[in-house]
């Protein structure tokens, strides 16, 4: 149990240390809830209102994983598309360097405009934002094939369909997988990024009400509830690459 | 003479034919309004945004949010740098400080506003998340890079009895640089983001608060005035930085 304990603290001290930081600074400088509230008051809150947080949290988690289900296919489908033909692929793939290098999220006001304020327009938004890194993953999986397994293919005399189908399709899986892993964060974030700016519903809607509102415990509670849904979609999407790796390899 | 390959030259053709059809498509969709009053054509945004008129209003708003994309870019490379170089020599405090940095990454930005809004004033809350966002790419790109020096290069310096110090300087530190300049070049998109992040929370000015104010009040060319030049500036340094990361690569690997 001590060596446990021991780990524990190896690990986390970091975080314990803000924590407490954190109570003692609202102690000591006795500051209103209204400016900072504790520690404490949060989780009361938390514990108190599940109903709104569950619902805002479920809502928010389920926009998020279906964009970014829904942009990861439609990247990789095209990258599939774009390896029958070479000059799409060579336009296509400059483009998306620039737009995966280039800050999506600012892209989210011009797209609410574009479609409306409405849950409709989240979900597009993190479709968009999941749709750059698969294109860019997928496509470079799909041309990093193992040394000697195109000659190899080339040698037994498979078609340009069966070479597709048993090389460069399974080639791809380890670099989708990494997409996925690097795409999660983000789709969470521009997910609540656009309740944010549209102020519909949803977590991002909630910080929005509650900083209105002076609610302080309300906010950092979203803080909390929209960390564990953004660890919830990383985790997922780590276990899946590991899982997906162990399988492939 | 550079001497480019008939494959490369293809390449950048068929990347320059990709581009120019995007912004055609992009002046196609505006001029034929296919896609509505809010999708204004290439050329319009472009005579909207070097309108001397508006000199003054882009001006002033893009030196202040690029000058906290600076600011938070240097802030936070120097913090990840330091930090894992700490956690590389003082072992004992290595997992505390990858799990805190991991703990505090894995917050979204958005979940830090309440944070930033009472503990900073308003205006620097855009530095402060271009700060969190680079620290964590560069402290974990500078830790992968600390650890890439081979073990014949440290047996090295062991056999000749180098201390800590020396064997930082003179063996990790340059064996790290490749990864660390990747990592800066992967943190300039996230220093833009956290920076247009932090204006949406209420800035008073920057090149966020006018696309937050240009989507409510229907500035369709504001709008996306504001969005290209904050791509534009981050697609710049971005190019920059490969032009760095390219000469790192051939010097020190």
């Amino acid at each position: 149990m001590p060596g446990i304990l021991k780990t524990a603290f190896n690990r986390y001290w970091g975080v314990l240390l803000i924590l407490v930081l954190w109570q003692a600074w609202v102690t000591i400088g006795e500051l209103n809830a209204i400016v900072m509230p504790q520690p404490a008051d949060v989780v009361v809150d938390l514990v108190g209102n599940p109903g709104i947080y569950l619902k805002n949290g479920v809502q928010t988690l389920a926009l998020a994983g279906g964009g970014l289900l829904l942009g990861m296919a439609f990247g990789s489908l095209i990258a599939i598309a774009c390896w029958f033909s070479r000059l799409a692929t060579g336009m296509l793939v400059p483009l998306a360097m620039i737009f995966s290098s280039v800050p999506v999220v600012a892209l989210i006001p011009v797209v609410a405009r574009l479609l409306g304020y409405d849950i409709k327009t989240v979900m597009a938004i993190v479709v968009i934002v999941s749709f750059f890194p698969a294109f860019v993953f997928t496509s470079a999986g799909m041309r990093a094939l193992p040394p000697g397994s195109e000659d190899l293919f080339q040698v037994l005399g498979a078609s340009r369909k069966s070479r597709f189908r048993h090389l460069v399709l399974p080639a791809a899986v380890p670099n989708w997988m990494i997409a996925l892993r690097l795409a999660a964060p983000s789709a969470v974030l521009s997910a609540m990024l656009a309740e944010f700016l549209m102020g519909q519903s949803g977590l991002g809607y909630m910080f929005r009400a509650a900083a209105g509102d002076f609610a302080t415990e309300r906010a950092f509670g979203t803080s909390v509830i929209a960390t564990a849904v953004s660890v919830i979609t990383f985790t997922l999407s780590q276990r899946a690459e590991r899982a997906v790796n162990e399988r492939w390899r | 003479m550079i001497r480019i390959s008939k494959r490369r030259g293809q390449d950048i053709a068929y990347g320059a034919i990709g581009i120019a059809a995007f912004l055609g498509l992009w002046e196609y969709i505006g001029v034929n309004q296919l896609a509505g009053l809010t999708w204004p054509p290439l050329t319009a945004v472009l005579a909207f945004l070097f309108d001397p008129s508006r000199q003054t209003l882009f001006v002033r708003a893009t030196s202040a949010s690029f000058s906290m994309v600076g600011a938070g870019y240097v802030a936070g490379g120097v913090l990840g740098i330091v930090l894992a170089a700490v956690a590389h020599l003082v072992s004992p405090l290595k997992e505390g400080l990858g799990r805190l940095s991991s703990v505090i990454h894995s917050i979204p930005s958005i979940a830090l506003a309440p944070l930033f809004i009472v503990l900073l004033s308003k205006e620097w809350s855009g530095m402060a998340i271009a700060t969190l966002n680079v620290y964590f790419i560069l402290f974990i790109a500078t830790q992968s890079g600390l650890a890439a020096a081979t073990r014949a290069h440290h047996d090295v310096f062991t056999v000749l009895g180098s201390n800590r110090f020396t064997r930082l300087i003179r063996l990790e530190a340059p064996a790290a640089l490749p990864a660390i300049v990747s990592g800066l070049k992967y943190a300039v998109p996230a220093a833009f983001i956290g920076a247009i992040i932090g204006e949406w929370f209420g800035a008073t000015r920057g090149l966020g608060l006018l696309m937050v104010s240009a989507m409510q009040n229907f500035q369709i060319p504001l709008l996306w005035s504001a969005v290209l030049i904050t791509s534009a500036g981050s697609l710049m340094s971005f190019g920059l930085m490969s032009l760095v990361e390219r000469f790192v690569y051939a010097r020190y690997r």
